[in-house]
């Protein structure tokens, strides 16, 4: 667990992010945040996929009690769960967007969008692993920067952190070409989590979806949004430019501020029935939330799959 | 509206600053990225004519915060729902001469006009600066409290007062204060006899009752003269009355009531008196009351004592001789080693009067004489040219020889000039002497073959020849008076009144003794003037000819008279509404602004 000062909470997936983000490097802090998230939960999401036996495994906190081998543990005075087969067979792809709107962040004393992004891949990656689940990933741009097929073996995660230290920030997003890759990397209908800020158009990246829906993908979409995004916290007159397009817009923030609140609350609300009307997940996690919100968004979509 | 500080009316200007800024199209410099810029540009474009009906308020808001500011900074006034006014100087003037006294339906008139004044001073605000100022001249200013309870005192006067001084006076006061607006409000009976001629009172509005109706009708003591001023002890009293009518009287002497009669009309009647006492005596006449009762009652003093004891020489001529017979058998003097009477070369002493010599080949020795006598007078030049006399007693009496009097260098000792012939001194009076400048015959001049030359001897012979008795002053209540020597006070009602520095009669009619430490040394006898007893009005069109001023109102009801008192200046200061509309401004355009801001940043800001 990481260190304390002290005042509550104490568990990884609840602490501030950018907080827990200085404190160690991308790997140390996703294990701390799925140790944390895994010690919270009261129920294990492994009941009833399957019944085919497959090995025992130490018990964990949040495994369900009706999984453990009491006969072992009467035997050997160890806490043993049964592990079934079909566990392992759920397929998940990550898709990330590296664009260069995503590096970016309202507040210095906040994660850029991409690094809280980045934060939350390797923490359900590793959170998948653990499962036993087969776990790949996209990285894309202004063109695909990563594509790992899904495996399901821990040196899995290690590839998976090691390419969300490769380059990314390009001026444009590819989220469809994004999506399609994901979508290939898993054949059997499996999870496509997908991270972007979704400063897209709106009629293609429903397209590249309504193909991974079509591919019977469970799709969950995470909006990552900076809070300074959700409402202008500037003060002062300013051109605001767009860092992958030419757009420049000429504001006075006070004048501008509630109008702006309502246009994104409105846009939010539109994802939110588009991706809706084909039956994907769609939250939007701020970066200043704690990485447990979105652990919690990605693990729900786990627990629907049949 | 008028402004108090046009110049700062200059700050107007400054509204063109938000309206430059709103419509400059300034240069930004800032540059922010901000990937969700499309964000920005939705709600620009769907907000465009909330955010433009915005920024138009912002402005109006912040145009008028200024606008008003810069008024206010100008001091304007203006009328505003009919009420408040600018502030004012104002000075009431009430008059309380002895006529204001006067019951008119059941009450004093003074008593209605102090009931305007005080209803007057009350309409007063915080602005206003206020005084009182009566007859008497007398101001109070001050706590508009103050000036209410001094309005409240207010007695009527024993006389005429200087109602147009004090007028003269307040218009002063109102000016000197220096506020926008003087006011001088005039609340008097309107008697005739008060407004002599125009008063000019320059930039100041007047607003002044004048009551209507027939002045109450008035009857008056006019005169209560003893005739001589010393008695021995017998004596006269001449009285009269004004009215039309048969009036009864009463003469009252040491407090006694020693003789009545009937006046007709206006004439005089000459009561004979020889009262017991001795010394200085006050004494009045007194009529029946009437509607005015400060005229009713008219005070007299007279000296009650031997007759002083005259000795004839032969120089003093025929007539004089003559005449000196009669005074003494009227017992009006008696002879003896007293005062001489005689030609200017054979008086050996004073007291005496001197009378020129007929014959001018004895000038040298009378001039030589006169000097011996530390007499400062010399007889100049005769001179043979008839001419007429001029002074009490002896007004138009022909001099035909007469050698005109002169000051001797030198001579510093007081002297009074009792007549005058061809405008040089004829008749010349000092301490313990009269010097006449012709010889008392036929030829000389016409006064010793006159009616009014007894008279005049006796009285030359009890007021200026003897000490007694010879201290009798006259004087109207209030008026500036000349004291003899040495006098230390007043002796009346009972009280010793100190005498100033600048001795003035007291304001209310009497007879006062004039006291040297414990001895009454003479008397001083306070009448109002006879003028003041004619209650005669001024129409309202005269009272407001008589006044010169910037703006006269003549309010016929005293009701009017408080309206009219602020009435033309029926506008207050703008200031402090201006200044509240221009807070109302930024706290709106505050909110407008605020309402903008999150909370949360607000708390950061």
């Amino acid at each position: 667990m990481p260190p304390t000062t002290g005042a509550p909470p104490t568990r990884a997936d609840l602490i501030d992010p950018a907080s827990l983000a200085s404190l160690g490097r991308i790997e140390i802090i996703a294990r701390w945040v799925v140790d944390g998230f895994l010690s919270g939960l009261h129920r294990s999401p492994r009941k009833g996929f399957s019944v085919e036996f497959a090995e025992f495994r130490p018990y964990q906190t949040g495994d369900d009690l009706r999984f453990i081998d009491w006969r072992v543990v009467a035997r050997s005075d160890k806490w043993m769960v049964k592990q079934f087969e079909e566990e392992t067979n759920t397929r998940a792809a990550l898709v990330l967007d590296v664009s260069k709107s995503m590096d970016w962040s309202g507040s210095p004393e906040r994660l850029t969008k991409l690094r809280y992004a980045e934060q939350v891949v390797a923490a359900i990656a590793l959170l998948l692993i653990r499962q036993r689940d087969a776990v790949g990933l996209v990285r894309y741009d202004d063109r695909l920067r990563t594509v790992l097929p899904a495996r399901a073996r821990t040196m899995q995660w290690r590839r998976i952190v090691r390419s969300l230290e490769e380059p990314g920030a390009g001026s444009d997003s590819r989220m469809a070409e994004g999506v399609q890759q994901a979508a290939k990397l898993i054949r059997r209908p499996g999870i496509v989590i997908l991270l972007s800020d979704l400063l897209v158009d709106q009629d293609q990246m429903e397209q590249s979806l309504r193909v991974a829906r079509a591919a019977g993908h469970q799709v969950t979409v995470l909006h990552i949004m900076d809070p300074s995004e959700l409402e202008l916290d500037s003060r002062g007159e300013a051109i605001f430019y767009d860092p992958e397009s030419t757009l420049e817009v000429t504001a006075t923030v006070s004048d501008v501020r509630r109008a702006y609140s309502a246009t994104v609350m409105h846009a939010i609300e539109e994802w939110r029935q588009r991706l809706a009307a084909l039956g994907a997940g769609y939250e939007v996690i701020r970066t200043d939330s704690p990485f447990g919100v979105p652990l919690r968004r990605a693990f729900a979509t786990r627990q629907r799959l049949p | 509206m008028n402004f108090l500080a046009p110049i700062w009316l200059g700050l107007i200007a400054a509204v063109a600053v938000p309206l430059f800024l709103h419509l400059l199209r300034r240069r930004i410099d800032i540059r922010r990225e901000f990937p969700a810029a499309r964000y920005l540009l939705r709600a620009e474009k769907e907000n465009v004519r909330r955010l433009k009906l915005r920024n138009m308020l912002l402005m109006l808001l912040r145009t008028l915060a200024l606008l008003f500011l810069a008024l206010a900074a100008a001091r304007p006034i203006a009328a505003l729902l009919g009420s408040g006014h600018v502030p004012t100087a104002l000075v009431v003037v009430v008059d309380n001469t002895m006529s204001t006294g006067a019951i008119v339906d059941g009450s004093p008139l003074l008593s209605r006009l102090k009931t305007v004044a005080q209803s007057v001073v009350s309409g007063a605000e915080s602005n206003d600066q206020t005084w009182l100022v009566t007859a008497d001249r007398a101001v109070t200013g001050g706590a508009r409290n103050a000036v209410l309870d001094a309005i409240d005192r207010v007695e009527p006067l024993g006389g005429r007062g200087d109602l147009t001084g004090a007028i003269t006076h307040a218009a002063g006061v109102a000016l000197a204060a220096g506020l926008s607006t003087s006011t001088v409000v005039v609340l008097t009976d309107g008697q005739a006899s008060q407004w002599p001629g125009d008063i000019s009172l320059g930039g100041v509005r007047v607003v002044a009752y004048a009551p209507t109706g027939v002045a109450p009708y008035n009857r008056a003591v006019t005169m209560a003269e003893p005739r001589p001023a010393r008695w021995s002890p017998k004596g006269t009293l001449l009285v009269g009355a004004s009215g039309a009518d048969s009036v009864t009287y009463r003469v009252t002497l040491g407090g006694r009531t020693t003789a009545r009669g009937l006046l007709r009309g206006s004439d005089e009647q000459v009561v004979r008196l020889e009262p017991s006492e001795r010394g200085w005596v006050a004494g009045a006449v007194d009529l029946a009351p009437d509607e005015l009762r400060g005229d009713d009652e008219r005070y007299f003093a007279v000296w009650v004592g031997d007759a002083p004891a005259v000795n004839v020489l032969p120089g003093a001529g025929l007539f004089v001789r003559e005449a000196v017979d009669a005074l003494v058998q009227s017992t009006l003097v008696t002879r003896g080693p007293g005062i001489e009477i005689a030609a200017v070369d054979e008086v050996t002493r004073l007291p005496a009067l001197l009378i020129a010599p007929a014959d001018p080949v004895r000038m040298g020795a009378a001039n030589r004489n006169l000097e011996r006598l530390g007499i400062p007078w010399r007889l100049g030049e005769v001179r043979r040219d008839e001419t007429i006399a001029r002074g009490e007693d002896v007004e138009g009496t022909p001099v035909r020889v007469r050698y005109p009097l002169r000051m001797s260098t030198g001579g510093a000792a007081p002297s009074d000039t009792l007549a005058t012939a061809s405008g040089e001194p004829w008749i010349v009076a000092g301490s313990g002497y009269v010097l006449v400048g012709s010889a008392m015959s036929a030829e000389a001049s016409s006064l010793p073959v006159r009616a009014p030359f007894l008279p005049w001897l006796s009285s030359m012979l009890s007021e200026h020849l003897t000490s007694e008795g010879s201290s009798l002053l006259r004087a109207e209540p209030g008026a500036p008076i000349r004291l003899p020597a040495g006098i230390t006070g007043f002796e009346g009602d009972s009280q010793v009144l100190a005498v100033g520095s600048q001795p003035t009669a007291p304001t209310r009619a009497g007879v006062y003794f004039l006291r040297r430490g414990d001895d009454r040394v003479g008397a001083l006898v306070v009448n109002p003037e006879r003028e003041e007893s004619r209650l005669d009005r001024l129409s309202a069109t005269e009272l407001k000819g008589r006044l010169r001023a910037d703006d006269v109102i003549i309010a016929t009801d005293p009701a009017d008279i408080p309206r009219h008192a602020f009435d033309a200046s029926a506008q207050r200061p703008l200031q402090a509404l201006l200044l509240l509309l221009a807070l109302a401004c930024l706290v709106g355009e505050m909110m407008i602004v605020r309402q903008a801001e999150p909370q949360g940043l607000r708390r950061a800001a």
